[in-house]
């Protein structure tokens, strides 16, 4: 009986030191994949630049945290002090602008590295506990000490035995990422 | 690295000469305006000696704060700050007005005690020890030995790590920062105190000092950044100066922004909590009346519009917005120089209470003509590039 | 402990001490492999040491009378700690005050050395974070535990409530409230976010399957991609910004709780700059004392080298002379301030009955420290040992004078009075200091101590070749 090949979700290349991967990746984006990804141990940046990942939302996303942070905390003092619950405290003013600085500080910072972590976590996708990749066999090495690019099933130019191919002229170890 | 000639580029003749044109012809004026606005001038004459006084002092605290620290931002910088370190002894005879407004002006009022009366006599007495001519003139010529000294033997070793290279010169140079920025912290402190403080002598906030600190290093910085970019269209900086030099300053000059911020809000909320009938009086005069839109000129200008600007990293490594930044920042100082001198000009006088504001920033910019003159003809002096500083390696990378 | 070390054996010029070459930030010839091997080792396979065993038992010991003062005071009251007026704030200011500042150290690790691009921090910079949370758990302990009645702890915060009352935010005391935990979350979050890769490390190299489900779970998923590498640090690269200032904020909201006042010599501009320089103190005396004995113990000399303790040596020296500054200016103010208060408080505090505190402050936060001019005793192990431990006596000292010797003797004569620690006062300081090193035990055995990821970026190997086309 002949075996259809089960689909899978990409193919993977085995590498051992970042200037290789650097290179691979910089190959794979010339001969036109788009849809891949590079999995390392540590970041490296020039990594990102070669995969053609430039865009990063996160930083707008803080800065609207720090501001929803620092007018929602000044307001909340605003509110409870002048309208809400108005006290004579010593004299001072109900609108004690000077006192409510600290306390919106913080707010503004608070909101803001709220948004940075879940940010960061919702833009990655995370936490998601399993994942195709996870499957190839060496890929516990990936937090260790290699170095892994994956071109995915779903890019346009993907066909199983073209890329196996460029990916094994690339150098690297290759091996199908099975869907599961 | 070394085909390229490290001679300052001959354009700061040009600058030179003109600066020292418009020092003068500024000077004159404020002599002239004595005539109409009588001791006013004497504060407006303070302003000028006080910012680029605290000009040079940030220079010297920059770079040996830098040489404890080292890093590559320093490296464009050096000399910058070394040529505007060799200037107190051009502050030291700039220091004689002031002087005159001591013996001869009402600049200070504890310097003539028998004119006061009541409650405030009492406090004058009590601080009789400290605030008197003789021990703040002895005091004065005490800064001015050890910020000399300091910077003598600084540039001296300098000169010879250009000259020779040797590595153990970079050491002489930390042993002599470490004690010289406790030296610095010192002086600066104790001369805050005198200089400014005692303006209204009844007042006092311990912090002062380190809020001079501060404001100093920040005049220097922002300053140092803009001549650094207009040097920079000549040779040999324009090879040498990259983005990454302008981001890492660009930094530094957010950095001491909002330690400014910090320091005088902290200064701020502390008295207007207490609301203490000895400190308050300090901030009434300076948020009451038209100083309270200077006041609030400080807040949006000197510290939310540079702040919020230089979060951008693309402005801090772009040259020509960075130098816009740069010098709004230069130009608050001036601002918040005039805003904790002038306010103490107390005479009933309307002439010379406005027509002072106006000469404050005529003193400025006399003061800062024949500074300018004088700094810019060290640096000609010297190449414009450390030869030998270590932390060239990283630079050239 | 050894006064032998490795690097002060054989004769290096002065001049050189400070050389890259001559004291790397990560001793030569390790590897990814190697970095990662040795340090998920303690967590995951090597045999726990007998020493762990005896020391976390003391630690647990005196973590146990911690919670045994604690239910004492809440069944009993307050009234067994030693406050009374005059004095009605004693060990549990001084206590909070003391554990803040020693977590300083950790963010300005983690978050100002970073910026700063100071890479020598990457080996320390995961302990001084966890130092950091358990030292706020540990301050935390008293304010709560202060009201009296810690159940009602969360009528600090805002909330809508049927007795329609509102916290007063003009109030030092509220600002604390949030200071502080906005500085605990920030911290614990910053720590979290600096683990995750460290988690599908331990995750991927564990071998029993407990250790691959917590730590998996721990991980979230994290598989490295360059996509999540690039919002990570950018994430990273973030908090720090936000962190930097944040921890200077937290000690200064500390010193508006003296300042805001006007109880002579605690109302003094100088307070805010003065505190965070003291915080920042007393937190690298504690890296220190941490970092030695650990690094001897689980023979981390190649991760923590000579050099980082002579750059936290130096750190010590300088915020120790901004402290000495602080008291300088406190000194001199109290005299030209003419106000009779203030000037009676300095002379109080330097001749009255809490005198000999305060020379003992100053002798051991201000005298004994400036042995690290030298270059000398800053190569020297067992110096930098006990000179950190003066430093953290010094500064408990230091809160322990500001806090008394302002109360005990106030406007009114006839209500002057002294004040010292009661029993309990002293087994729950030393309870928390039991708590702290016992979670700190617990972090050093399960968890990574070490950023393995980071030491791998500090590698020569990371470094990326240009192309060779």
């Amino acid at each position: 009986m002949k075996e259809e090949p089960s689909p899978i979700y990409g193919l993977m290349a085995e590498f051992d030191n970042p200037t290789e991967i650097v290179a691979a990746a910089h190959r794979a984006y010339e001969e036109g994949y788009r849809n891949m990804d590079a999995f390392t141990p540590f970041p490296i940046e020039e990594l990102s630049e070669a995969i053609g990942f430039h865009h990063n939302r996160l930083p707008l996303i803080v800065l609207i945290g720090g501001i929803v942070g620092c007018l929602g905390g000044y307001l909340l003092q605003y509110w409870v002090a002048v309208i809400e619950y108005p006290l004579n405290i010593g004299g001072r003013p109900f609108h004690s602008w000077p006192a409510f600085i600290p306390i919106t500080f913080e707010t503004t910072v608070l909101v803001a590295a709220l948004s940075a972590v879940f940010g960061m976590l919702a833009l990655n996708g995370l936490p998601r506990p399993h994942h195709p990749v996870f499957n190839v066999p060496n890929f516990k090495l990936a937090s260790r000490d290699h170095f892994f690019l994956c071109i995915e099933s779903k890019d346009p130019k993907f066909d199983r035995k073209q890329t196996r191919q460029f990916l094994e002229g690339l150098g690297g170890k290759v091996s199908d990422v099975e869907l599961s | 690295m070394s085909e390229i000639s490290y001679a300052a580029p001959a354009e700061i003749d040009h600058y030179r000469q003109r600066a020292l044109v418009i020092g003068v012809v500024a000077l004159v004026l404020c002599a002239a305006s004595a005539a109409i606005i009588k001791d006013r001038i004497f504060f407006s004459y303070l302003v000028g000696f006080v910012f680029w006084t605290g000009v040079a002092l940030g220079s010297l605290a920059i770079a040996m704060l830098h040489q404890l620290s080292g890093g590559n931002w320093g490296v464009v910088i050096r000399r910058l700050l070394e040529s505007a370190t060799k200037t107190f002894p051009l502050l030291a005879i700039l220091f004689l007005p002031v002087v005159a407004g001591l013996l001869f002006g009402d600049l200070y009022e504890w310097a003539h005690i028998e004119k006061v009366t009541g409650k405030e006599r009492e406090i004058l007495e009590h601080k009789k020890f400290y605030l008197n001519t003789l021990f703040f003139l002895g005091r004065a010529a005490f800064y001015f030995i050890v910020w000399i000294s300091l910077t003598y033997l600084f540039n001296k070793w300098s000169r010879e790590q250009d000259e020779t290279g040797d590595r153990r010169l970079q050491r002489k140079l930390q042993i002599l920062s470490g004690p010289g920025i406790v030296l610095y912290g010192l002086t600066v402190t104790f001369s805050s105190i005198d200089w400014v403080m005692s303006l209204d002598p009844e007042w006092f906030s311990t912090i002062f000092g380190v809020l001079f600190m501060g404001g100093q290093g920040l005049s220097a910085l922002a300053l140092i950044i803009a001549l650094l970019v207009l040097l920079s269209k000549h040779e040999p900086l324009a090879s040498k100066v990259k983005p990454a030099h302008l981001h890492d300053l660009g930094k530094l000059m957010l950095a001491f922004v909002m330690l400014w911020a910090y320091f005088n809000f902290s200064q701020f909320l502390i008295i207007w909590a207490g609301n203490l009938p000895e400190e308050i009086p300090w901030y009434i005069r300076r948020l009451q009346g038209s100083w309270k839109w200077v006041g609030l000129m400080l807040v949006v200008f000197h510290f939310a519009l540079p702040f919020f600007l230089l979060l951008s990293r693309d402005l801090k490594r772009n040259a020509r917005r960075l130098i816009t930044v740069a010098l709004l920042v230069v130009f608050m100082r001036f601002i918040d120089v005039i805003w904790l001198i002038a306010p103490e000009f107390q005479e009933k006088d309307f002439t010379a209470r406005k027509l002072g504001i106006v000469m404050d920033f005529v003193a400025l910019i006399g003061v800062g003509g024949i500074w300018m003159w004088f700094f810019l003809s060290r640096l000609k002096e010297r190449p414009i590039l450390p030869l030998h500083d270590p932390n060239w390696e990283d630079a050239e990378s | 402990m050894s006064t032998k070390d490795i690097e002060t054996q054989e004769y290096i010029p002065d001049h050189l001490l400070d050389e890259p070459t001559i004291t790397p930030v990560i001793r030569p010839g390790h590897t990814f492999g190697t970095v990662t091997d040795k340090i998920s080792a303690i967590a995951l396979t090597r045999k726990t040491p007998r020493g762990w065993y005896i020391g976390f038992a003391i630690a647990f010991a005196l973590a146990m009378m911690l919670f045994y003062s604690l239910a004492q005071l809440v069944l009993v009251g307050t009234g067994i700690w030693g406050l009374n007026v005059p004095v009605a704030w004693g060990f549990a200011i001084i206590n909070l005050v003391w554990w803040i500042g020693i977590g300083h150290a950790g963010t300005l690790i983690s978050a100002i050395l970073l910026l700063l691009r100071q890479n020598w921090r990457t080996s320390i910079n995961r302990f001084a974070e966890a130092m950091t949370l358990f030292a706020v758990a540990c301050a935390g302990i008293f304010p709560v535990f202060h009201t009296g009645r810690p159940w009602l702890a969360y009528w600090l915060f805002p909330y809508p409530n049927t007795m329609k009352m509102w916290p007063n935010f003009r109030s030092p005391l509220m600002w604390d409230v949030f200071a502080i935990s906005t500085y605990a979350s920030v911290s614990a979050l910053f720590w979290f976010i600096g683990l995750i890769p460290d988690f599908a490390t331990l995750r991927d190299r564990a071998r029993s399957r407990s250790g691959q489900v917590i730590y998996g779970m721990l991980a979230m998923g994290w598989r490295g991609s360059a996509r999540h590498w690039h919002r990570y640090e950018t994430a990273y690269l973030l908090l720090a910004g936000l962190a930097t200032p944040l921890v200077l904020s937290v000690h200064t909201v500390i010193s508006f709780d003296f300042t805001i006042g006007i109880t002579p010599g605690w109302h003094a501009t100088i307070f805010p700059p003065y505190f965070v320089a003291g915080a920042i103190y007393a937190g690298f005396a504690m890296v220190l004392i941490l970092a030695i004995p650990i690094r001897k113990f689980y023979g981390l000399e190649d991760f923590i080298t000579m050099r980082h303790l002579r750059n936290m040596a130096k750190i010590m020296l300088a915020t120790g002379l901004i402290v000495g500054y602080g008291y300088m200016m406190e000194a001199f103010f109290g005299w030209y301030s003419a106000n009779q208060y203030e000037g009676f408080m300095i002379r109080n505090r330097m001749t009255g009955p809490y005198a000999p505190f305060y020379w003992a402050l100053i002798f051991c936060n201000i005298i004994a420290p400036q042995i690290l001019w030298s270059r000398r005793m800053r190569n020297s192990v067992p110096v930098l040992f006990i000179t950190a431990l003066i430093v953290s006596v010094g500064m408990w000292l230091e809160r322990f004078v500001i806090v008394v010797t302002s109360l005990h003797r106030d406007y009114l004569p006839s209500s002057w009075g002294m004040y010292r620690g009661s029993f309990w006062d002293w087994s729950t300081f030393i309870g928390t200091i039991g708590l702290f090193v016992a979670l700190l035990f617990l972090f050093l055995r399960f968890l990574p101590m070490i950023s393995i990821f980071e030491m791998r970026t500090i590698l020569p190997q990371a470094e990326v070749k240009e192309a060779k086309e």
